[in-house]
């Protein structure tokens, strides 16, 4: 499954997560990401409304992006968390580091300003 | 008490199905005896375990094959996992909770999360020569990972 991603300004990019983020799939997740870090995006929005899995190596890959951006000061905000996603995140209690949304226009509002 | 079974010969399928398994849960979850929350961990453990068996486990000549059994009851849910691998130790690869782990660790957090979210976590050899995983939630559990960050 490839990942879609979307340009929400000259400095931040949205990806649509889709169903799920698993072992099978961190890869492509990675290479999508890549590929927008390498053209100087720093502003990340996980878009998770249809995200039905979050596995600990799809979390992992998120951790590899958050590495990778925030040397620069960097940003990857959550947004529209489904429940599933909202359990790997209060279990991890990574909402201290990647900030939450309740849709992604909200983090892209944050984002602009 | 209510039971759900379910036997599995391709571990991809079986990954897939288990983020739907609520869709089928025993009648004892369904009526809301166990909140969301705890059925959301039984499949994360679920799909968790299953993933290491897919990436990890040997399975020699045999196709793989699992079962899952879910059991309901008023205050947690019970699993069970039984696979045709060759198993190994759970124990020596389980983290101990006061091990200090690598920050914002890309691997490695399975076993982690499998261990935070269970009680009563084991991986045995069963007398039919297969390996048998089991687990329980309860409902009253509040796990969180404080190590990771």
């Amino acid at each position: 499954m490839s990942f879609s991603a979307e340009t929400a300004s000259s400095e931040t990019v949205i990806i649509h997560v889709g169903e799920a983020l698993d072992f099978r799939n961190a890869d492509e997740f990675k290479s999508t990401f890549q590929e927008h870090v390498d053209e100087g995006i720093r502003k990340f929005i996980l878009d998770f409304s249809d995200t039905e899995v979050l596995d600990s190596t799809g979390l992992g890959s998120i951790f590899s992006l958050y590495r990778a951006v925030s040397p620069d000061d960097g940003k990857v905000a959550f947004a529209d968390v489904s429940e599933p996603v909202q359990v790997v995140v209060q279990l991890t209690r990574t909402y201290k580091v990647f900030r939450q949304f309740p849709s992604v226009e909200a983090a892209r509002e944050a984002f602009a300003e | 008490m209510d039971t759900f079974t379910k036997t599995y010969t391709d571990l991809d399928r079986a990954i897939d199905e288990v983020r739907s398994l609520s869709d089928n849960w025993p009648a004892a979850c369904r009526n809301g005896e166990i909140d969301d929350e705890t059925l959301h961990c039984t499949c994360l453990v679920l799909h968790e375990w299953i993933a290491n068996l897919h990436q990890h486990a040997q399975f020699q000549s045999v196709s793989p094959a699992i079962q899952i059994h879910v059991t309901c009851q008023e205050a947690h849910v019970a699993c069970s996992v039984l696979d045709n691998s060759d198993g190994f130790d759970l124990e020596s690869y389980l983290p101990d909770e006061d091990d200090d782990p690598e920050a914002f660790p890309e691997r490695g957090m399975g076993l982690r999360i499998i261990r935070t979210c269970t009680d009563e976590l084991s991986y045995t050899s069963t007398d039919e020569g297969l390996h048998c995983f089991e687990f329980i939630i309860p409902s009253d559990h509040d796990p969180w990972l404080n190590t990771l960050f």
